[in-house]
């Protein structure tokens, strides 16, 4: 049992990630980024071709990573997004519309090999990252064994979300950034330069969301499309946790991750996905703002 | 001084201000008078520039403004306390303070004069600033205003909805910070009684314009009456 809840606890610690930036950026820029998902991507792919090329490992792929993801993400708000300001839906799409341009791009770039146009080193479009050996050999410790990268990636997580903890409520851009999720009217009048600071958020959660991306790449496929459904689980999380509040994020990642984890085992992949759109349903029925939404907005 | 020139304002399509002409000398109250929806929150978020869209000049002290985003022009010296008081009510009252600060150019900090005028705040700096009573927000959006170190105040129907026995509380604070900080102020208003005892020229708006306009001795009863009667 103890096994399943680990494996649970390391599929929420992804799905943190992910969500985190989402949370942020969904709060502070009413924006819903499809493209997310897209930023996981490119920071699996940082991590497979930096370790090909550069012959870098994880550990300095997870910084590489980040620095990648929140260029893109920076480049993508400066723009389309900041163009589209207050215009939800034309975001949604926008947004898609880049989603899919960047998986095509990555796609013809290092995807199944087209037409000649192949890269050494890669194969067709089935990339995997290389996980350091110590990281791959489990252990035990007082007789329950202990998989490695999946306690990585829990200890990886739980630094950034103490992190993203410390930028927003210790520092004066989380102030401002909190202020901006708020009331942006008035946080611009009390000289508070939102396209900015919200700028600046949004590179963040993308950097999150590119290394999201490393981490998956040491266990699942690394292709353009393994991004796509991860935005949709990303929101689950948003909306469950209510928009904006960092515990909020936690704690439905922690649900909804040990959910999937646990269906995952007892029954399989499919059914657990059927329980936790269930649990997502009847809990926006229950609180329709999510568990820990603030009153204001 | 602050002044607007043909200033047409937007929210969306429809135009909220028609060649708006208003100027607020230096170092005085200027009371905004005028019924419910004609268009006086709407003057002071444009001068903001928190419409969607305006047009025609305003300056500060001669400094051309309306081309700059809003934290510009709260940075340039412009506060803004809003009608219903906006203060976020899960941030701390030290934290609702301190969030003016980011117009100053200086260090962050409560400015010298709230402990002054507003006691109880500072005895309760860490509470959330949700639990605080109407005055008691009307006071903490005033020293939030005053935390941007502005020269210009906006200030929107700032006893509406208080108890009364505040009323007369907020109404000489306004007073005092004209008179001892020079602060140049813009009262939206509906109290003339008021508005006559505090500020120095009026201007009177009907449909999105200025109708009326002068020294305050010049506001007549007829005017009140014309223009703001229901």
């Amino acid at each position: 049992m103890s096994e399943i809840l680990f494996i649970g606890l390391s599929l929420s610690s992804i799905l943190l990630l992910i969500a985190l930036g989402l949370s942020i950026t969904y709060g502070a820029m009413g924006v819903i980024n499809m493209a997310h998902g897209e930023l996981v991507m490119i920071g699996a792919y940082t991590a497979v071709i930096s370790g090909i090329y550069l012959n870098i490992n994880l550990f300095l792929a997870l910084p590489l990573a980040f620095l990648v993801s929140a260029a893109v993400g920076l480049a993508l708000e400066k723009l389309v997004i900041r163009r589209l300001y207050g215009r939800i839906i034309d975001t949604l799409l926008a947004t898609w519309g880049v989603a899919i341009v960047l998986q095509q791009l990555i796609r013809l770039e290092f995807g199944l090999s087209f037409f000649g146009i192949h890269i050494e080193g890669l194969g067709p479009g089935l990339q995997n990252m290389n996980v350091p050996s110590f990281l791959t050999q489990p252990f035990e410790i007082g007789g329950i064994p202990i998989q490695p990268y999946r306690s990585f990636i829990i200890l990886v997580t739980v630094l950034l979300t103490l992190l993203t903890w410390f930028l927003m409520y210790r520092t004066s851009m989380g102030t401002q950034v909190r202020a901006i999720m708020r009331n942006p009217q008035i946080a611009a009048a009390c000289g508070i330069d939102v396209k900015r600071v919200s700028a600046f958020t949004f590179a963040y959660g993308s950097g999150l969301a590119g290394i999201a991306g490393v981490l998956l790449a040491g266990f699942k496929t690394v292709m353009p499309d393994m991004g796509a459904s991860t935005v949709v689980d990303g929101f689950l999380v948003v909306v469950v946790g209510g928009v904006g509040s960092l515990l909020g994020t936690v704690l439905a990642s922690a649900l909804l991750g040990q959910i999937n984890g646990i269906f995952a085992i007892l029954t399989n992949d499919i059914l657990a996905r059927a329980v936790v759109f269930g649990v997502v349903i009847a809990i926006i029925l229950w609180r329709p703002r999510g568990l820990f939404a603030f009153k204001s907005r | 001084m602050l002044s607007l020139t043909h200033v047409d304002s937007f929210y969306g399509r429809s135009q909220a201000l028609h060649d708006m002409n208003v100027t607020a000398p230096k170092g005085e109250i200027l009371a905004v008078l005028g019924r419910n929806g004609v268009g006086k929150t709407t003057l002071l978020r444009t001068i903001l520039g928190l419409t969607d869209r305006s047009e025609g000049t305003i300056s500060l002290d001669g400094d051309e403004i309306s081309s700059m985003p809003t934290h510009d022009r709260a940075r340039s010296g412009i506060a803004y306390v809003p009608q219903g008081r906006m203060i976020i009510p899960d941030f701390t009252i030290r934290d609702n303070i301190l969030m003016g600060g980011f117009a100053s150019s200086g260090p962050r900090g409560i400015p010298e004069i709230v402990p002054d005028l507003f006691p109880y705040l500072m005895d309760n700096l860490d509470r959330p600033g949700g639990v605080l009573s109407g005055g008691q927000q009307q006071q903490l959006a005033i020293a939030r205003a005053l935390a941007c170190a502005p020269s210009l105040l906006l200030m929107d129907e700032p006893t509406e909805g208080i108890q009364p026995n505040i009323v007369e509380q907020i109404e000489d604070i306004i007073i005092r910070l004209n008179r001892d900080l020079g602060l140049t102020i813009l009262l939206v208003e509906q109290n003339v009684p008021f508005a006559r005892r505090a500020a120095s020229s009026f201007v009177m708006v009907e449909h999105g314009t200025a109708v009326e306009a002068g020294r305050i001795h010049a506001l007549t009863e007829d005017m009140v009456a014309r223009h703001m009667a229901i």
